[in-house]
């Protein structure tokens, strides 16, 4: 029998009628038998086959039993079926434990889930996401707004936004060479005190900058290749100000999907043709341009890529992407904020290791990794494209410029980078970042990417990611954990940034620490999954 | 002494003994009931699991007698989406997972078990498989260390193999009978009811969500349509008290287009239910044993993956026990090999989507925004229904760059979308049970 008629019962009705009737076994034996055959072999095929670990060959064959029998069946077998059969007319819920609210909530959901709020007044309506903040922040799984107690170094001294303090190796700061701490980099910001004040005191376009602002411009050409530099006050304004200063509407842009925030909000502002291509992709990209330019040879296309990408540790094949681009008559812009300074030969990043110092169309960057301050650059070939993002970049004609402190200390900066102590530097940061990449691996954990000043720990599932966010504050560990916006779904993990002041031994214990929080806070969510993609 | 010995014979267990023999292996396949005949299931399949039917070598002889479309309609709150799972997305998918793409659809169809199972058994039977039905399994055998070596039946049967492969799904004796415990569980999940009607015209399937209710028509086998409802858990008890009202009740507070059409068709068959969508993980494997299917990993019926799923982990785990018995791989590290995949965090995330899903909380402001942002933007709206269906990953779809440029390029506006007028009123509306007796009696 295959299928059943409409007027059949359903079986959660038939399996209630079950329990019913052997729930008045110990009265009637004989007539609790009966009835439980009898609604027994109501119970569909579909049922049967899916509820296989229940006897129903014995159930149906029980009114054949003499009273006996029965009794002792109802006696000794019967407790094991109704405990199996119990759930399947039981609400699974029913069963289920109890929730502690906040820390539900403080699991559940992302800050996209925010995004677009329901009503009418702006300021009201930010009161549903605060909610989920304070779960959060109650939940000690908050991520974000913790302070320095005192400069950070390779172990530093931080509170937590509800006060608690921690102290810990340090991987959450960004300063790959360790220049915070560095005697002429804190005399370069003395002198530029005591020389210029701690004021730009206008626009770059009027009178904010000084005459080591050109010196500064000069050093970063040298060391990318590219003569025309502009200074921006910060790294995300470079990176905004170079796109939308330079494409307009009806221009294209090809962004690789994980490209920095500020390119990305950069290239929704410029225009709405826009392709996110796959991660490091250069055949994607060129079947993009090739489908761009079977039909528009009038406007402009920018491709817009990481160097080395901030929270995955990975750089693209720029040397074909630039091949591509010009077979295309398209400009290509690579974003080397992280890499600068940090790696390659003589500090040059990721165009240095590629041999493509000076090659690239636009190169842009921000200070904030390696060269010890905010602000940010631009660097092309030609004096005409500097003028035009000067003028046209909004975040550099409408922003006051860097502060002469802050261009004192990045232009000492660029010159240890290109000095032997700058290669001693990156020796000693290399050291501990594959000592850190060794240790998390050997046991088991997946470090995203290829070595450098970032180590992606992947951990995948947020709630997981949270879980070990709390854990691991207490620890002597201090990591960030990122997750959406930061990273897309389902692909949150710790970005650790690694320093020259880190031994290589706190790295190793450090991912000791990291892999036994994360063992535990899986045995607090009771999960099987891994931790690779 | 076999290869393998299956117990379940069928989705998962029919495809991996087919594979397993197909690979020269010597195979037994065992199940408890006689075929064709019927199980506990919704009964979708995806495209991806058309495409394991079609490796499988059946897919012709399913759709001979089911039909089949590739354009799917999924409505939330009244916001619809119309879209299909696009090939490429298909392509990468396998790509990944099983090392090659051949055998593709993008067809999906819903087709009765006692339809599928059959074929699905025949087809292992003609690929070498030795299947014997209505075959009880009493224990499983052990050696001194506890690896276990084969089964003994209740018929007094002894045989012997090398691995033994639980395809025996939700209610496992593989998993019982090994003490195998459950990781990952989710107790916060659906009940749903279903049934199958005559008199509505074979059409693309539809999925409606509306508050905490979802629904879905989608035309099966014998010129039928199958109707199913599900609700939150919590309010199964209520729901169940009158399971005839209640199923055409819950219709008409979702769609009364929909409610409308059921209403004029007629039932065939008695109404199914389940109460009992608790997703959870089982280890995976150990000494002389594999799960695969829903006796390793369980999730609600509200994506409809099941079979498809099940299809899946046939494929990776006969790869993997021929990796182990050709001599490519020691066990230990071919069986890691099947974990690995299904233990990625792109299936946790996956995991999770789905589990979230099946607490049928309303939808909030901002998933309904997004649809509507969906709308007109065909490429994405496709890609949204891959990943709702796990062709691809959720951390593609649900990426930062990706969710903020479809807001920045909304081709239409959330002017014309009802549940907008008063969001804040409907939303509170929908979190009040309509299957209490009380209010069930107020809108009889």
């Amino acid at each position: 029998m295959t299928r059943t008629a409409a007027h059949e019962r359903e079986d959660g009705e038939v399996v209630a009628a079950v329990i019913a009737a052997a729930d008045t076994a110990a009265t009637d034996p004989l007539a609790a038998a009966k009835a439980v055959a009898a609604a027994a072999r109501e119970v569909s095929d579909m049922m049967r086959n899916w509820a296989s670990h229940i006897p129903w060959e014995d159930l149906d064959g029980l009114d054949t039993l003499p009273a006996e029998e029965a009794a002792r069946f109802f006696d000794e077998d019967y407790p094991a079926i109704r405990a199996d059969l119990e759930p399947m007319w039981e609400p699974a819920t029913a069963a289920a434990p109890a929730i502690d609210p906040d820390e539900d909530h403080a699991l559940d959901k992302n800050a996209y889930d925010f995004f677009r709020p329901v009503g009418a007044n702006l300021l009201g309506r930010t009161e549903e996401f605060h909610g989920w903040v304070e779960a959060r922040r109650r939940t000690e799984t908050w991520q974000y707004s913790r302070v320095l107690e005192a400069a950070p170094s390779g172990v530093a001294t931080i509170t937590n936004d509800l006060s608690k303090p921690a102290r810990g190796i340090n991987f959450n700061s960004q300063d790959y060479l360790s220049f915070n701490a560095h005697p002429e980099i804190r005399e370069a910001a003395v002198r530029a005190m005591r020389d210029f004040g701690p004021h730009s005191a206008g626009s770059p376009m009027v009178l904010g900058n000084t005459r080591i602002s050109d010196e500064l411009e000069a050093a970063l050409g040298a060391l990318v290749g590219l003569e025309h530099v502009t200074l921006f006050s910060n790294g995300w304004s470079a990176g905004f100000g170079t796109v939308t200063g330079l494409v307009r509407q009806e221009d294209h842009i090809l962004i690789d999907r994980l490209a920095h925030s500020c390119l990305q909000s950069g290239a929704r502002a410029a225009t709405r043709n826009i392709t996110r291509y796959t991660h490091l992709d250069v055949e994607a990209v060129r079947t993009h341009l090739a489908r761009i330019r079977a039909t528009d040879s009038r406007n402009g296309i920018m491709v817009i890529t990481d160097g080395l990408f901030s929270v995955d540790a990975d750089w693209p094949d720029v040397a074909a992407l630039q091949e591509v681009c010009r077979a295309h008559d398209a400009t290509l812009l690579v974003d080397v904020a992280h890499d600068l300074g940090s790696m390659g030969p003589g500090g040059t990043g990721v165009l240095g290791i590629q041999d493509m110092v000076g090659e690239v169309d636009l190169v842009m960057g921000a200070f904030s990794k390696t060269f010890a301050s905010n602000g940010g650059f631009v660097a092309a070939r030609s004096p005409a494209v500097k003028q035009y993002v000067k003028m046209f970049a909004g975040p550099h004609f409408f922003s006051n410029a860097l502060s002469p402190v802050q261009t004192a200390v990045v232009l000492k900066a660029a010159e240890i980078i290109r000095t032997d102590e700058g290669d001693a530097l990156r020796g000693r940061l290399f050291s501990a970042i594959h000592a850190l990449r060794d240790e998390l691996t050997t046991r088991g954990l997946t470090c995203m990417g290829s070595p450098s000043p970032i180590v992606p720990v992947l951990i995948g599932n947020e709630k997981l990611a949270r879980t070990v966010n709390r854990l691991l504050f207490d620890r002597g560990v201090l990591a960030f954990m990122v997750e959406f916006p930061v990273t897309p779904t389902g692909a949150s993990r710790f970005r650790l940034q690694v320093q020259a002041a880190h031994e290589p031994e706190q790295a190793r214990e450090a991912a000791r620490i990291i892999d036994g929080a994360l063992r535990d806070a899986k045995e607090y969510l009771s999960s099987a999954f891994g931790n690779s993609f | 002494m076999y290869d393998a010995v299956v117990i379940g014979g069928r989705c998962a267990g029919a495809a991996v003994g087919t594979h397993l023999a197909r690979q020269g292996r010597r195979v037994l396949v065992v199940d408890r009931s006689r075929f064709p005949s019927d199980v506990l299931s919704t009964h979708f399949i995806w495209p991806h699991g058309a495409s394991h039917l079609n490796r499988l070598g059946v897919l012709d002889q399913v759709r001979a007698v089911t039909p089949a479309h590739t354009e799917v309609t999924i409505v939330n709150d009244g916001i619809a989406l119309r879209g299909s799972v696009p090939e490429e997305l298909l392509r990468n998918q396998f790509r990944l997972l099983h090392g090659d793409d051949h055998g593709i659809t993008t067809e999906y169809f819903s087709v009765r078990r006692h339809v599928l199972d059959k074929i699905l058994i025949d087809n292992a039977v003609e690929a070498g498989v030795e299947f014997r039905e209505g075959y009880t399994v009493k224990e499983l055998l052990r050696d001194d260390d506890g690896t276990v070596v084969g089964i003994e039946g209740r018929d007094g049967t002894v045989e012997h193999a090398r691995v033994v492969v639980g395809a025996d799904g939700r209610n496992s004796f593989v998993a019982r009978a090994l003490g195998i415990g459950k990781s990952d569980e989710r107790p916060r999940c659906t009940f749903a009811y279903w049934s199958y009607f005559s008199g509505i015209p074979d059409a693309p399937a539809q999925i409606h969500r509306r508050g905490r209710l979802g629904m879905a028509m989608a035309s099966t086998n014998h010129g039928r349509t199958m109707v199913l409802a599900w609700g939150p858990s919590e309010w199964a008890a209520g729901f169940r008290a009158d399971v005839e009202g209640n199923f055409h009740r819950a219709l008409g507070l979702i769609s009364e287009e929909a409610a409308g059409t059921v209403a004029a068709a007629t039932r065939e068959e008695r109404f199914y239910g389940t109460l009992d969508q608790a997703a959870y993980l089982r280890q995976l494997h150990g000494p002389g044993w594999v799960l695969v299917g829903d006796a390793e990993s369980f999730k609600d019926q509200c994506t409809a993956l099941g079979i498809t799923h099940a299809l899946r982990d046939a494929e990776l785990a006969a790869a993997a026990i021929g990796r182990w018995l050709g001599g490519e791989s020691d066990r230990d590290t071919a069986m890691a090999g099947y974990a690995a995949k299904r233990r990625s965090q792109t299936a946790a995330a996956y995991y999770d989507y789905v589990c979230t899903l099946a607490e049928m909380k309303p939808l909030r402001h901002d998933e309904l925004q997004l649809f509507s942002t969906l709308r007109g933007n065909q490429a994405e709206t496709d890609r949204f229904i891959a990943t709702h269906v796990d062709v691809a990953p959720v951390s593609e779809f649900f990426d930062p760059s990706n969710v903020f440029l479809l807001n920045d390029t909304a081709r239409e506006s959330s002017r014309d979308h009802g549940v907008f007028a008063d969001f804040e009123a409907t939303y509170r509306d929908h979190h009040r049970n309509p299957f209490q007796r009380a209010e069930a009696e107020g809108t009889r």
